[in-house]
């Protein structure tokens, strides 16, 4: 194993006096580790069993527990003044944008199979019976199809900006992985693109199964290439601009995603109430259902952290520190 | 980002490669004479993550290693360098200075 700088992976140093760790084998944790309470939970969750197991190490290597509680209790207030403008409120963005672009590449994912070939119109004629029946029906079509060419346009916009931020962080500190990583996404819609060409139009029989089996490789390939995506996210540094201009997406596009829903179930519920429609209901349902959640899911991760995007706060990124 | 002690010698220390915290502040200690607290160390640590000059691996029996990235080391050359250059002048202007 080797170091990013290229280093050979050295030994990690000693293990610790108090190997056994904090509270094992009826050890009771030294008592200044109860100061841990004092720092913001969050802190907590990231680095509290860390610290916890270093407090019980440098205890049995003699440290003093008094000095150690004194630091403790600094420490705790500095990371009250620290979380407010750093690093854990960055990842609670980052992990939001991230919670964003799963909801919405499922929900893209359903919504066009849902516009492809759903049997929401059974046949192009009941479609008109319906349009001329029930003006709502097209209607929400159309709003269907801006919201969804929206949020496409805000997903495209925001990939170019991290897009940007990546490319030069990559080149800056020589992860050529990076651009693996970014490749991914391109070459998984070139091939799966490619190869659907070579599949009949109407696919029968063995044919039937090739399809399917495409289908749900291009699913896994959907799962794959946003895998790649949150990676690089995770992993590049980006400019507080690019979060900024991630979070309006993030936002543009669960706009888009509730939008969209709301559209979807009107256009259902309209065109079923027609006695002309004989077609089976549950596949809108399944539809409608993937899109409620991930819809749902999206306005929840961006609840969490709506003060997080907000100009100025976007300053406090990663790297503007 | 602030140049602090804690963060300077967080950043020496892994340099040689990557430490937990408990190797880390014995590190610290053996070549600074500096002894961390627990909260400074995580402290420093935490705003060296968020900076990305330095990154968590997986964590070995609980306890979780980090090591510096290629633009924490860049940073550290930089500022050692500099604080190399006032070291120097200062001990120069010293050695010429007047004795009362």
């Amino acid at each position: 194993m080797t170091s990013r700088t290229g280093a050979p992976l050295r030994a990690l140093g000693p293990a610790g006096p108090g190997s056994a760790g904090p509270g094992s084998e009826g050890q009771r944790p030294p008592w200044p580790v109860v100061l841990l309470a004092l720092y913001p939970s969050a802190w907590r969750a990231r680095y509290g069993e860390e610290l916890e197991w270093l407090v019980s190490d440098l205890q049995e290597g003699g440290r003093a527990p008094l000095p150690m509680a004194f630091d403790l209790f600094f420490g705790a207030v500095s990371a009250w003044i620290t979380t407010g403008r750093g690093a854990l409120m960055s990842e609670r963005s980052k992990d939001a944008l991230i919670s964003v672009l799963w909801s919405w590449v499922a929900f893209a994912a359903i919504g066009a199979w849902f516009g492809h070939d759903l049997g929401i119109y059974p046949t192009a004629i009941s479609a008109q019976q319906i349009a001329i029946l029930h003006p709502a029906v097209p209607d929400a079509y159309n709003v269907l199809m801006a919201a969804g060419s929206f949020g496409v346009l805000a997903t495209a916009v925001a990939a170019l900006a991290f897009a940007f931020d990546e490319i030069r962080y990559a080149i800056k500190t020589g992860r050529r992985r990076l651009f693996v990583l970014m490749a991914v996404p391109v070459v998984v819609a070139a091939a799966w693109l490619g190869g659907i060409q070579l599949l009949p139009a109407n696919p029968t029989g063995g044919a039937l199964g090739l399809a399917v089996g495409w289908l749900l490789l291009g699913v896994a390939g959907i799962a794959a290439s946003t895998q790649a995506v949150v990676t690089v996210i995770r992993t590049a540094e980006f400019e507080p601009r690019t979060w900024r201009i991630g979070g309006i997406a993030a936002a543009a596009v669960t706009a888009a995603m509730v939008v969209s829903t709301v559209a979807t179930i009107v256009w259902g519920v309209v065109e079923r109430i027609n006695q002309s429609h004989t077609g089976d209901a549950s596949g809108w349902l399944i539809v409608v259902a993937v899109m409620a959640v991930t819809s749902v899911r999206a306005v929840i991760a961006l609840l969490r952290v709506s003060s997080r995007f907000a100009p100025g706060a976007a300053d406090r990124s990663p790297a503007s520190t | 980002m602030e140049f602090t002690e804690p963060v300077v010698l967080v950043l020496t220390s892994l340099a040689d490669g990557p430490k937990h915290g408990y190797a880390l502040a014995k590190d610290i200690e053996s070549f600074a004479g500096a002894k961390l607290g627990p909260g400074t160390l995580y402290g420093a640590l935490s705003r060296l993550e968020e900076r990305g000059w330095i990154e968590a691996l997986p964590a070995e029996d609980r306890r979780r290693p980090y090591r510096i990235t290629a633009s924490g080391a860049e940073s550290l050359t930089r500022h050692l360098e500099t604080a190399q250059r006032v070291a120097s002048t200062g001990l120069s202007r010293l050695e010429l200075r007047p004795m009362p």
